[in-house]
């Protein structure tokens, strides 16, 4: 394997909401940052992944537009997935894999206060068994939270609009281009099963999974930030991932929160703050789908 | 404040699983898929989720009643929510199956009561034939 | 009630908030005003019509201060007759024109825009047309389109652009 580290990161400002801006507007100024940070151009980039939701923009191809936030001429290497940006991280981790290119961009974005999040999310959720029964964010919440016997939460998370670009660099161009880069040590992602009848919602079969993948517990953790939206899904995290102290979300900017929790324990290696930090995201109704990366110095 | 409503009318095929799920609750009869080892699932899956084999091609009829497995108390339901007032989300492990199936019950439930369908006059073949659970 | 259930039906319905960027904004409020305008890239000089508030080739951002207007008229370079399908929420009954019109003083087209006035037999690459005014114009577009501040585009009578000057806008 080689070794791919995260060299840079930016984010818009934490909490917007009611953003004015179209969503590509608000990602201009963060990609510019995370390659200025580094002082390389988009030109320097050999492979681009892009994260989002056309569900939040209320269009098709929603996602397409945003790409004129990368300078995409000539016409560059790139793949979308309609996920969180840490899964267009983990795509970009596996082409850095093949060799052949050393610099990669990952970055997501999303305006949630267009839509009401809450049944945007519930329609997502499988169609036959529960998308009619229009089962929002909260209820599974507190579903989850009676399941682990801790106190049901009484609001629906605060989704925010936000944007965040990741970039990835390997062996040497790492080392070339910060003098701590975060060495990406492990990197998972693993499903539970979706229907919430088969499944324990007391515990996170897949993100203790994905964690023992990534290789969380061979060595000390620092600093972990994970995609939790509620105290309850901190706690079924920390007991998955076998930590006793993690950072969770203070508002959820979907499909953006994994990125930023993955770019931010990063950032705590790149600045000297950590040197073991890990971070996580989540996909899917009560922590269905976990994706946890490990970054050292 | 201008809005816009996107829609989409969808036509679900559903195949010989959903589809004769749907078929027995419009027959007023709860139906359960067996995995190969005998775990009976209900609502049924295609496939095992412990395996990812397929799951028997017969299924099998359970009861239209049993246990709450889990639950929460929604006391100011949404507008699409199943119950206009409040109602409780429950994890409902009916007489006969070995996982739950997750509707609405009527007023509060929990762990351990025993509920049972509270089928909807007309049924076309959906997961809302079963209009809600109710405490036996 | 002895068949066999095989399909269901689910209508799905999201309401989501039109909400007009300033750019976007400030391009409708021309528009009401009878002016196409479009930002001026610093370093590339090509016009963007609608703007985008940047430029996708450079990547930079551009503002009020790169605002330039363009003529109302310009150069058909494609076109489709339109045969409307009667979906659900279909609104148009009989064959119409949508056209791709490179305007006097833009780098790109404009899509989707209604011509009349002609023969759809005669309606022809290359040709020359000019704005009618006067439709509704909304508060503002989402980014593309000219706002429903143009009703239609008409042939202008000049006669037409020979093809080498808007090959490169054909798609």
């Amino acid at each position: 394997m080689r070794d791919v580290a995260i060299v840079s990161f930016a984010q818009s400002t934490p909490g917007l909401t009611d953003v004015e801006e179209t969503e590509t507007q608000l990602l201009f100024p963060v990609i510019n940052e995370a390659l200025d940070g580094i002082g390389i151009t988009r030109k320097d980039i050999g492979f681009t992944c892009s994260a989002s939701c056309d569900y939040l923009a209320g269009a098709p191809f929603a996602f397409v537009q945003t790409l004129e936030a990368t300078g995409a001429w000539p016409p560059i290497s790139e793949s979308h997935v309609e996920m969180d940006g840490a899964w267009a991280l983990y795509e970009a981790w596996v082409r850095l894999q093949h060799g052949d290119v050393d610099v990669a961009l990952a970055f997501s974005s999303g305006i949630c206060s267009r839509a009401d999040i809450s049944e945007v999310l519930a329609i997502e959720l499988d169609p036959y068994y529960l998308a009619p029964l229009w089962l929002d964010p909260l209820s599974l919440g507190r579903l989850q939270a009676e399941a682990v016997g801790q106190e049901p939460p009484t609001e629906q998370p605060k989704y925010t609009d936000a944007a965040a670009a990741v970039i990835l660099a390997a062996g040497d161009r790492a080392r070339e281009l910060v003098g701590r880069p975060a060495w990406i040590s492990g990197i998972d992602h693993r499903t539970d099963a979706h229907y919430p009848g088969v499944r324990d919602l007391s515990k996170s079969a897949s993100a203790r999974i994905a964690g023992e993948q990534a290789g969380v517990d061979k060595a000390p953790v620092d600093v972990a930030y994970v995609s939790a939206q509620y105290p309850h899904e901190a706690l079924i995290l920390m007991d998955a991932l076998g930590l006793k102290h993690v950072f969770g979300l203070a508002t959820n900017p979907l499909m953006v929160s994994g990125l930023i929790q993955i770019g931010t324990a990063a950032d705590a290696v790149i600045k000297g703050d950590a040197s073991r930090s890990v971070g996580h995201a989540t996909a899917g109704p009560c922590l269905q789908q976990n994706l946890v990366a490990v970054m050292e110095s | 404040m201008a809005t816009f409503t996107l829609e989409f009318p969808y036509r679900r095929s559903l195949g010989p699983v959903v589809g004769g799920f749907f078929t027995g609750l419009r027959d007023g009869k709860v139906l359960a898929s067996r995995t190969k080892d005998g775990r009976v699932l209900c609502p049924p899956l295609e496939y095992d989720p412990e395996t990812g084999e397929s799951v028997e091609p017969e299924l099998i009829e359970v009861a239209a009643e049993g246990v709450v497995e889990l639950a929460t108390y929604i006391d100011a339901p949404m507008q699409k929510h199943p119950l206009p007032e409040p109602f409780s989300w429950a994890l409902v492990k009916l007489d006969g199956a070995d996982t739950s199936l997750l509707h609405a019950a009527r007023g509060r439930v929990a762990k351990g009561d025993r509920v049972k369908i509270r089928w909807r006059e007309e049924r076309t073949g959906n997961i809302t034939d079963i209009e809600c659970f109710e405490a036996v | 009630m002895s068949e066999p259930v095989q399909f269901v039906s689910q209508k799905v319905d999201l309401d989501y908030k039109v909400v007009t960027s300033p750019v976007a904004r400030r391009f409708a409020e021309l528009m009401r005003a009878g002016r196409i305008t479009g930002h001026k890239c610093p370093v590339c000089g090509r016009v963007y019509v609608p703007p985008k508030g940047f430029c996708p080739l450079d990547a930079v951002i551009t503002d009020e201060s790169n605002e330039v207007e363009v003529r109302d008229a310009g150069t058909l370079t494609s076109f489709t007759v339109i045969t409307p399908i009667q979906y659900q929420g279909q609104e148009e009954k009989e064959e119409y024109v949508l056209a791709n019109i490179l305007l006097d003083g833009a780098s790109g087209t404009v899509g989707q825009q209604r011509v009349e006035g002609i023969p759809h037999k005669d309606v022809r690459m290359g040709m020359r047309v000019k704005a009618v005014w006067g439709g509704d114009a909304d508060e503002g577009s989402r980014g593309w389109g000219l706002t429903g501040a143009i009703k239609h585009w008409e042939p202008s009578g000049e006669p037409d652009e020979p093809r080498e000057k808007y090959q490169d806008h054909v798609l």
